[in-house]
This record gives structure tokens, sequence and C-alpha cells, in this order.
């Protein structure tokens, strides 16, 4: 649990990829050129969040996080759903 | 050993869509690769995890509910945002006509 645990587990390893994977992607949710590119950026940053939160749970035992991440996918589809939705009848009625 | 491998090819698979949308033109080649290398590599991360976990069988099979909630929902969300993008008028810049492209 500490932090020289964290480099000698392979979870732990993920965990690191993937927070950097979402680092990288933070300059196409700021710098997007359009607003679908922006969603698109933060789906994917919320799917990786999801995927970390479900790795975490299995490198710290504590195994009531995985349904912490079934409930933040259920938001990620009631969300996007309902930006994409958004964005199409917004540009509708212009 | 099949644990390990799958963790490392869903990470591989997550770095790979993040260059994808880092580096693709328009926002449908950005769902193309959101879409597939995400879902696949979120697919092939948590199986992994149910695997490598000593837990009891209840938790795994949690594990492979999110599993299965991720390949239902990441679909939907990225066509409902394709819909979006193409009915608000966005055109693709991506070339189709290959054959032209190759032969002046």
């Amino acid at each position: 649990m500490a932090g020289q645990d964290f480099l000698v587990n392979p979870l732990g390893w993920t965990i690191l990829v993937l927070l950097a994977t979402s680092f990288l992607l933070f300059y196409r949710v700021l710098t997007g050129p359009t607003v679908p590119d922006r969603i698109v950026g933060l789906n994917t940053i919320t799917t990786k969040v999801v995927v970390v939160i479900a790795l975490l749970a299995g490198f710290l035992e504590e195994y009531f996080l995985i349904d912490l991440a079934i409930v933040l996918i259920m938001v990620n589809a009631v969300g996007g759903l309902i930006l994409a939705k958004h964005f199409e009848r917004r540009t509708q009625h212009d | 050993m099949i644990e390990y491998v799958l963790l490392l090819l869903g990470a591989s698979i997550m770095v790979l869509g993040a260059l994808g949308i880092l580096r693709f033109p328009d926002v449908y080649t950005r769902l193309h690769a959101s879409t597939k290398c995400d879902t696949g590599g979120a697919m092939s991360i948590l199986i992994a995890t149910a695997l490598i976990i000593p837990a009891p069988t209840m938790v795994k099979i949690k594990l492979l509910v999110l599993t299965f909630l991720i390949v239902m929902i990441n679909p939907m969300v990225s066509h409902a945002i394709a819909r979006g993008a193409h009915k608000s008028g966005i055109k693709p810049k991506g070339e189709v006509d290959m054959y032209a492209r190759d032969n002046p």
C-alpha cells in the first residue's frame, strides 16, 4: 500500500500507465477544435478512470470500490447520451 | 501467466488508443480510435484483474458485470456522439478515394 509497493505490482504499473494516458488526453479536451472532440476525450478519460478504480480495488484489497466503478460507468452513459442529444438539438434550432 | 499477458495487452491497447485520439484529424476517426481501443483495453484489463486478485467469487463476478457494462455502454455513447456530430453539420476530413491518392 506504500509508495514502494506500487512499482513492484503489475496492477500498480497498469494504474500508472492509465494515469499517464489520461493526462495525454487532457490536451484533446482542452484544445479540441469542436465540441464533439472534447466529448470524445471526456468519455475516454471516464472509461480509463473506471478501469483505474477497479484496478485500485484489486491493489488495495478494498473490494467496495468495484461498486463505485459500476455506478461511475452508469453515470458516464447517462451523461454522454445527454451531452450528445443536447449538442444535436442545439445546432438544429440555429 | 495468461493474466499478465492480458494486462500488458490491455495497457498497450490503451496507450495506442490515446495516441490515436491525439493524432487523428477529425471527430469520426477519433471516435474510431477511442471506441475500439478503449473497449478492448478495458475488457482485457478487467478480465486480467478478475484472474489475478485473491478474492471471493462474488467480487470476481462483480468485475465481470463491470466488463459487461463497459462493453454495452461504451459503443452506445460513441454512436450517440457520432450521430449528434453528423446531424450538427461536421463533415469528415478523411480522404476516402485511396486509389486516386496512390495513383495521381
